[in-house]
């Protein structure tokens, strides 16, 4: 999810000769953004779980935590309405980039992340020396950030109609209401599954357990990232920022 | 002759114990035996009869003020033989329709069914799919009071946790017939009613203690439950509007639509399958992704030094 901002250029750092030991990667809106969409999501994540697993035992316990299923649901409700909303204004935030002709496309996913993803299997697997150079965003974090949009559509709309039955009842065609409000409730309920354990492991590990990271990377608060870092973890944006020879001197 | 003594002397002190043997016992002088009895008794072949009354959980049950011979009117006689009393008439007829189900004493069951006890209800339950059943097909199938209200001498409050037919017990105690294979097929209900409910919103909030959550009853009615093909169900055509109409307001014939506790269509079938698959293969990649990435960090840092980390 930090990769929920797309285009913050470097702006304010201009390519003289001393460089600067760290850039601003992620706006105070991106990081706001990046908030809300965290907060709603564990919201969602702690109440949706109890109600998924509402047979297994310590949900009922759990669910009390929250105040009961009705309370529980209403969190639910204001959560899920809470991240479409922080999700729309994304897209506005976007759309004001663009108008300011600020915005690159760095997070859209490219032939090279295909050759990135092959590289980097050989080079864990000891068949290469050689990682591969990431841009702005690396594939895992355009990933990331992609399936936002796919759980947005898929999640986000079937549970906006199952908040609001009757009302979406009125949209559906006769033929599809033999199987309609299950699938709903499987695309709501399996792809919350798969947005939940995406998030555990890909992202916890990478912002919060990875030896270089722990306990967190703390770019959510700041927005900035080390010059160091940026070489290392994404040296075709140094380059950009920087030229391919700068600081060669340093080490 | 000594013998003969014996048995004179003894039944001499049992009347001494109970001097109105004549009368109506009350409950306490029937409790004197059958609080204190253990074991059963079998009455004929597979009708097990427990002795025992357990008096403390009696005397909190709601039937606490009634005495045994109230509704067990068979047994006036004290110390008592096989029931010999006459019956009230009614209660001998409905006794005998019940026989089928409800071996034990059918009079006692019967006797739930008196004007000043629970006359309406029995009414109610008379025209019911159940009740019809019973009474005027005299089947074993279907239920009898005590089937879903458990024992009359312990029976609790509705409001009571504790009672079957609490509003977050009730499906169980439904369930336990409407899950049964043999009854599935005979009567050709939903096989998979009770597992379709569980798992839709309605049986998840019930769950999860979700008080606005319907059971079974709340949309099908209790005692005066219909076939859902019975135009007079709260489930049968426009009647369904205003059933869900109760929780959901606005409801249409587009939204009732939504519960109908049959098997999963095909097309939310392979809908969820797909998505299964989707959701697997996701993790089996991120996993391995993750599992790498330490192995390739951990041997980097032991045996790379210098190498590709800063």
């Amino acid at each position: 999810m930090r990769t929920f901002a797309t285009a913050c250029s470097g702006r304010g750092v201009t390519m003289n000769k001393s460089i600067p030991t760290e850039i601003e990667r992620f706006d105070l809106s991106a990081r706001i953004q990046h908030i809300c969409l965290f907060t709603t999501f564990l919201l969602l994540a702690f109440t949706g779980w109890g109600l998924k697993y509402a047979y297994v035992e310590p949900s009922s316990a759990w669910i009390n935590i929250w105040g009961g299923a009705r309370i529980a649901g209403i969190i639910h409700r204001i959560a899920g309405i809470g991240m479409l909303c922080t999700f729309l204004y994304h897209q506005f935030y976007l759309l004001n980039l663009w108008r300011k002709k600020d915005l690159r496309l760095t997070v859209v996913p490219m032939p090279k992340d295909v050759m990135d993803l092959i590289q980097n299997f050989m080079y864990y697997l000891g068949l290469s020396r050689e990682k591969p150079k990431f841009g702005k965003f690396t594939y895992l974090q355009k990933f990331d950030y992609w399936a936002v949009y796919w759980g947005m559509v898929i999640i986000g709309t079937s549970g906006l109609f199952l908040a609001f039955p009757v009302p979406a009842s009125y949209l559906f065609p006769t033929w599809s209401l033999p199987w309609i409000w299950d699938t709903l409730f499987t695309m709501h309920s399996d792809e919350s599954l798969l947005a939940i354990v995406f998030i555990l492991f890909i992202h916890f590990y990478n912002e919060h357990l990875r030896s270089d990271v722990f306990p967190m990377n703390w770019m959510w608060l700041t927005g900035k990232i080390s010059v160091e870092e940026l070489k290392h973890k994404h040296p075709l944006e140094y380059e950009r920022l920087f030229g391919k020879n700068a600081g060669q001197g340093k080490r | 002759m000594s013998n003969q003594l014996t048995i004179f002397l003894l039944l001499m002190f049992s009347q001494a114990l109970v001097p109105a043997a004549h009368a109506a016992p009350d409950a306490a002088s029937c409790l004197t035996c059958h609080g204190a009895m253990q074991g059963s008794m079998e009455k004929e072949k597979g009708v097990i009869v427990n002795l025992n009354i357990d008096q403390d959980r009696f005397s909190k049950s709601v039937h606490s003020f009634l005495n045994c011979v109230e509704c067990h009117m068979g047994f006036t006689s004290q110390p008592h033989q096989a029931p010999a009393a006459r019956v009230d008439a009614a209660v001998q007829n409905l006794a005998n329709a019940l026989s089928a189900k409800s071996k034990i004493d059918a009079v006692a069951q019967a006797a739930c069914a008196q004007v000043q006890c629970h006359g309406d209800v029995y009414k109610a339950y008379k025209a019911s799919v159940h009740g019809q059943n019973v009474i005027v097909k005299k089947s074993s199938d279907g239920p009898v009071c005590t089937s879903c209200h458990g024992s009359p001498h312990y029976i609790q409050p509705r409001t009571g946790k504790d009672s079957r037919v609490n509003h977050f017990n009730v499906v169980e105690t439904c369930g336990s017939c409407h899950e049964e294979k043999h009854l599935t097929e005979k009567y050709k209900f939903s096989p998979l009613v009770m597992e379709r409910y569980k798992e839709s919103f309605h049986g998840r909030k019930l769950k999860l203690g979700h008080s606005g959550a319907p059971a079974c009853s709340d949309c099908h009615g209790a005692h005066d439950i219909r076939k859902a093909a019975d135009p007079a169900s709260p489930v049968s055509g426009a009647n369904k509007l205003k059933t869900c109409g109760k929780c959901h307001p606005g409801a249409t014939t587009k939204f009732v639509a939504a519960i109908t506790h049959k098997p999963l269509h095909p097309v939310a079938h392979y809908a969820e399958l797909g998505l299964i698959i989707l959701t697997v293969g996701t993790f089996l990649f991120i996993i391995i992704h993750v599992l790498l990435d330490v192995y390739a960090d951990i041997r980097d840092r032991l045996f790379r030094k210098g190498g590709n980390h800063e």
